[in-house]
């Protein structure tokens, strides 16, 4: 009975997380973390290397 | 009593023309003016073939020189205003944080502020405009020699298109975005039948695992190739690889029988007016020197670029005082060339005394950077609907071939 409801969340639990709102989202914060990283984020390293990317892209603020 | 009441009518009629003939009269009267003149010429008025103002673009690969402006005080009869007073002023654009520009600190500030003599009534100077839009022109005139005439002020507007390479740019990473977001719609939206074994379909696994894959290697080519590039950074967001170098010359220097001195602040931070003064002593009679003309330069060390320069002669006191604002968070230059003015009795050979300036570069405000993420975001969230409608679309066309294909 209980090795039953135990399958029967692990089966939830993959069909939810293979859901296509769950794989959207994923697939979305995802890209939104990179493009963060390349356009936004202030860490000087960073900064540095696509200084000119970003200031050649509208609506991208630099500094 | 009517004719009364009709005289009384007639002669309010009459004294209110007279008043509105007046007032509009008075306001017809031709008044001093302040006319700006730019080189590149203002983009309204310019024609095809003709470069136009635009506004600073970071890391050009060809050099832009700074813009050319020239005001000239005229009188009401269209003549120069000689032995005048110009205060200028000049205001960045104002705040647009839904559609920012490159330096969101600059908007909605003050880009210059000057106090010139202007012997012929022409102020002449050059800037570079680190943005796009309409920059205000604040002039008060004033006279060298009281009641020579009415002081007045005037604003003038300056307005600056967005540079064309941004839109293209633009338009390029929508179109990548859009691609990246219908693609992963595609593959998301598609028939995922879990294998025995399998904790994820394998297409799901592909797409998950190349998008991660890509992050990892853009993140790690971005952030290792930055951290082995030489970085002395003192501060975030300034672009500079190393300190500031010490300039090539003093800021005061006693020659030829003057004591001029450069002084201000040595420190800047983008956003915020920093203030300079040149001073000229006549060394034997211990008295400020008029008759000096005074070229001034601001010079961004990291690229050597020119983002302010003017010409001019020290006012009564021997003075040209100045304000200016550093939108580019590198070290400047300040240079002051000292030479005789030509109708003057005074003879040296020009010399030339500098300053270094620290300018501390500011992060961008994070909700100015979150909108602007929310738009690239919202452009893959699109495509991505645009891939999952157009999957489904598909899946339900062949579901309804194959049912009619069994019947």
């Amino acid at each position: 009975m209980i090795t039953r409801s135990t399958a029967s969340i692990q089966q939830q639990a993959v069909r939810f997380t293979l859901s296509t709102p769950v794989q959207a989202t994923l697939y979305i914060s995802l890209c939104a973390l990179i493009l963060w990283t390349i356009y936004f984020t202030t860490y000087p390293a960073v900064h540095d290397k696509v200084h000119s990317l970003r200031h050649h892209t509208l609506t991208v603020s630099c500094h | 009593m009517p004719k009364l009441k009709i005289s009384v009518l007639i002669s309010v009629i009459c004294l209110m023309s007279m008043i509105v003939y007046g007032a509009v009269g008075f306001s017809q009267t031709p008044q001093p003016t302040v006319r700006l003149t730019a080189d590149p010429a203002i983009s309204s008025s310019n024609p095809q073939g003709v470069a136009q103002l635009v506004p600073f673009e970071a890391e050009a690969t060809t050099y832009q020189p700074p813009a050319r402006l020239t005001l000239q005080a005229m009188d009401a009869s269209g003549q120069p205003l000689e032995n005048a007073h110009i205060h200028l002023q000049i205001f960045t654009p104002s705040k647009t944080p839904w559609f920012t520009t490159d330096f969101p600190i600059v908007e909605g500030t003050t880009l210059l502020e000057i106090d010139a003599v202007a012997p012929k009534g022409e102020l002449t100077l050059q800037q570079v405009f680190p943005i796009r839009g309409t920059y205000r022109l604040l002039a008060k005139v004033t006279p060298q020699t009281a009641n020579a005439f009415a002081p007045f002020e005037q604003t003038l507007t300056l307005s600056i298109p967005e540079n064309w390479v941004k839109y293209q740019n633009f338009a390029v990473l929508v179109a990548i975005l859009l691609a990246v977001g219908i693609g992963g719609g595609w593959i998301i939206g598609g028939r995922q039948p879990i294998q025995p074994g399998e904790i994820a379909p394998q297409p799901v696994r592909l797409l998950l695992s190349g998008a991660i894959g890509v992050a990892i290697v853009a993140l790690l080519v971005i952030n290792v190739s930055a951290e082995m590039a030489q970085s002395g950074m003192s501060m975030p967001m300034s672009h500079m690889s190393k300190a500031a170098p010490s300039a090539d010359q003093p800021s005061r220097i006693q020659s030829q029988g003057l004591d001029v001195r450069l002084s201000g602040d040595t420190n800047a931070t983008v956003g915020k007016l920093a203030q300079f003064q040149v001073t000229a002593i006549d060394l034997n009679t211990n008295q400020s020197v008029q008759d000096l003309i005074l070229n001034l330069k601001a010079t961004q060390l990291e690229n050597n670029w020119v983002a302010f320069a003017y010409q001019g002669v020290s006012d009564a006191a021997g003075t040209l005082t100045w304000q200016q604002q550093f939108f580019d968070g590198a070290p400047h230059k300040i240079e002051v060339e000292v030479a005789p003015a030509p109708n003057s009795n005074r003879t040296f050979q020009p010399f030339a005394v500098a300053q270094t300036i620290e300018v501390e570069g500011v992060a961008p405000p994070l909700l100015v950077r979150l909108i602007s993420l929310s738009y690239l975001v919202g452009v893959v969230g699109a495509g991505l609907a645009l891939g999952l409608m157009r999957r489904q679309r598909t899946r339900l066309a062949r579901h309804q071939t194959a049912h009619s294909v069994r019947i």
